[in-house]
């Protein structure tokens, strides 16, 4: 038996079968350390040991930079390195609070943050509401047993493969003033639309826009839920003369909550967080009309002329905690759903 | 409840036909089983009837009513599934009413067909359950009562126990018969294990290649098999099928050294090849020296019964039942009679011979 454990595998799997020689030889050098270290600090503890390296490289890439934004904020003046900057206390979150109304982001210290906080705010609400319908709909669609499915599910994933800054060049090629679009309209003998410089107009593109880059990732997800719910189910409730939109209201739905709520945090995180598209596209332009928190935050801490690390740290802070909630909140909704 | 008429019915998936003509009637009220190996059409014949697969050729009556291209929906069928299709997010009180909010009842009325089949089924203290905190077998009641709230013109059961433990199929089996007693519904029921078809049925079906071997009582299929698969496939444990050869009319030659049983051969001409089958529990012991001599390989003792397989020559295995305190040891020879009365003829088609 032991023989035929050992012997080496003969199934045409060449690439495993090249592996397994320097694999084995890997195994049997840590083989000894390992059972050493075992020995020493006991069995439970050995879990530690496994886990270290990616604690190590999640501490040095996720959690030291929080902690380092987290003093940027809570540190003054203009220097780069911690050392070099005075501890301010709360002051630079006082500037971002700093307002006379929070409805009036004009009568703000920092306005522009406001600004952005009332875009994003507006962005996330319009576009993840829609793409979350349009994702649903076309995966109940793409879960049909229509024509060339699989080509309509390969396309409506494409745009996800695109660098958001593709997608960003593509559609401004179709949407400005010369582009693809007005030139397809004067051809019809419309008038020129300024698509980018309209403050309605550009805001509506960059929800079209982001909608269009992204929803073939929550399609998928939604697709994967609805394949995952049992065909005989439909067949109970085609038994039971069920109308289809209560089928839909009462069966498909309700079992495709939980990846409906993947969806929807999953929208808002990367809605509140959206920045490279709308940079590109318009620039937060026509004025701060597309301005959005983490644009601000790049802004603040290295595009502008003065560079305000701890206003751009503090910022991050406030969009980070503000992030956590949003999940937070969407976590106990889908706890409650499933425990009902 | 109603009577089903299949005429011709015939399903194919391409060039595939899984279903060749089935010709059936089921009358008002009776318990009818589906039963065959797997992939012999049980289930498709089953779906078809449900609606939930569309026939390629025949037609589907119900109550007299042509139902071939009703939808499943219109038929007013009520079905069982194999994995119980209970609605995983709704209650078992709201699974049970689900069927009647869509026939639009009044609240009153659905909450008094749900209490009634509750009490029926003995799951009125899990009204509030969802399936996921019910055993198995509360969840085929529970299926069974998102069924009986319907009142349908037929119910259908698509291997209902098949998911759940011996002990509890047995226990439900039993719960079943009972139900059908009480509610004297059309029930059809489909199953590939034949102890669920011997005991349930008024009639069983027997199916093989999408093909209908013989439809009889079960008592019918036990003592009057058609053929050698009806023959093999209802009993347990299996007749045994001895080939052999008709050295004179009434007189079957076995094995290699040719051991003469006296057996009803019809009009078999001497020299014909048949197949003679006895049921393990017909096989008797013989005087030592007169009988086919047969080798144990394999004692099997139940306490009530013993099973003993053995060989003789030129044969294949053979199964006896014997009394369970039967002293018959691995190694042994015994020699065994063949009770005429108890003997099956099957020609070289398969096709049983009778006089």
């Amino acid at each position: 038996m032991a023989a035929a454990e050992t012997k080496p595998r003969r199934d045409g799997a060449g690439g495993a079968g090249s592996l397994a020689a320097p694999l084995a030889l890997l195994m049997r050098l840590v083989d000894w350390p390992m059972r050493a270290l075992q020995r020493l600090i006991g069995e439970r503890r050995m879990a530690y040991v496994f886990i270290l390296p990616n604690l190590a490289f999640f501490s040095l890439f996720v959690f030291l930079p929080l902690l380092i934004n987290f003093v940027f904020s809570v540190t003054g003046g203009a220097g780069l390195f911690p050392s070099e900057r005075p501890f301010v206390g709360a002051q630079q979150y006082g500037y971002l609070f700093d307002c006379g109304s929070f409805l009036d982001p004009s009568s703000c210290r920092e306005d522009h943050f406001w600004r952005g906080v009332a875009n994003t705010a507006r962005f996330t609400i319009f576009q993840v509401t829609a793409m979350v319908l349009l994702s649903l709909l076309t995966a109940v669609v793409l879960n049909m047993k229509i024509r060339a499915r699989g080509f309509f599910r390969a396309v409506y994933f494409f745009p996800v493969l695109l660098s958001p800054v593709v997608v960003a060049l593509t559609w401004k090629w179709i949407l400005q003033r010369d582009g693809l679009l007005n030139a397809a309209i004067t051809s019809l003998g419309g008038e020129r639309i300024l698509f980018l410089v309209d403050p309605g107009w550009a805001m509506f593109w960059i929800v079209f826009v982001s909608i269009w880059a992204h929803m073939g990732f929550y399609t998928l997800i939604l697709l994967a839920g609805l394949q995952a719910i049992p065909a005989d189910l439909y067949e109970a409730a085609e038994m039971d003369a069920t109308p289809r939109w209560r089928v839909f209201w009462r069966i498909t739905l309700p079992l495709l909550w939980p990846n409906m709520i993947v969806v929807i945090v999953l929208a808002l995180i990367r809605g509140v967080q959206t920045f490279d598209e709308v940079f590109v596209l318009t620039g937060g332009g026509p004025g701060t009309a597309t301005l959005m928190i983490v644009h601000y935050i790049y802004e603040t801490a290295f595009a502008n002329q003065v560079q305000n690390f701890g206003l751009a740290a503090a910022a991050s802070v406030v969009l980070g905690v503000v992030l956590f909630a949003l999940t937070l909140a969407q976590l106990a909704a889908s706890r409650r759903k499933g425990a009902a | 409840m109603a009577e089903l008429k299949l005429s011709g019915v015939r399903k194919a998936y391409g060039a595939t036909t899984v279903l060749h003509g089935i010709d059936l009637e089921v009358a008002d009220g009776e318990f009818v089983v589906f039963v065959g190996p797997s992939g012999c059409g049980k289930s498709t014949l089953l779906r078809s009837i449900a609606g939930l697969e569309e026939i390629t050729g025949g037609t589907i009556a119900i109550d007299g009513v042509d139902a071939t291209h009703l939808p499943a929906s219109e038929r007013g069928l009520a079905m069982v599934f194999q994995s119980y299709a209970l609605y995983p997010h709704m209650s078992v009180y709201a699974n049970m009413a689900f069927a009647l909010e869509n026939m639009g009842l009044q609240r009153a009325e659905i909450d008094r067909r749900v209490q009634r089949a509750a009490g029926m089924l003995r799951l009125t203290d899990y009204l509030d359950r969802k399936p996921k905190a019910l055993s198995g077998g509360q969840r085929q009641r529970v299926a069974i009562g998102r069924a009986i709230v319907r009142d349908p013109k037929i119910f259908l059961f698509d291997e209902p126990l098949s998911n759940l433990d011996a002990e509890l199929r047995v226990a439900t089996r039993k719960e079943l018969a009972a139900l059908h007693g009480e509610i004297g519904g059309t029930m059809i029921y489909v199953t590939h294990d034949q102890v669920e078809a011997m005991t349930l049925a008024d009639r069983i079906v027997v199916l093989q290649g999408g093909r209908i071997e013989q439809v009889g009582t079960p008592l019918d299929l036990y003592n009057r098999p058609d053929n050698l698969f009806v023959a093999g496939f209802i009993g347990s444990p299996r007749m045994n099928l001895l080939p052999g050869r008709v050295t004179e009319p009434g007189k079957v030659a076995l094995g290699e050294a040719g051991h003469e049983v006296a057996c009803e051969t019809g009009l078999l001409a001497s020299g014909a090849a048949v197949t003679l089958g006895i049921r393990p529990e017909h096989l008797a012991l013989a005087p030592e020296g007169r009988g086919l001599p047969l080798a144990i390989e394999l004692v099997e003792r139940l306490g009530g019964e013993s099973y003993l397989y053995g060989r003789s020559a030129g044969l294949p295995q053979i199964t006896l039942r014997l009394d369970g305190q039967s002293g018959h040891e691995r190694g042994s020879t015994v020699a065994l009679a063949f009770p005429q009365q108890s003997l099956h003829l099957f020609d070289e088609a398969g096709q049983s011979v009778r006089i």
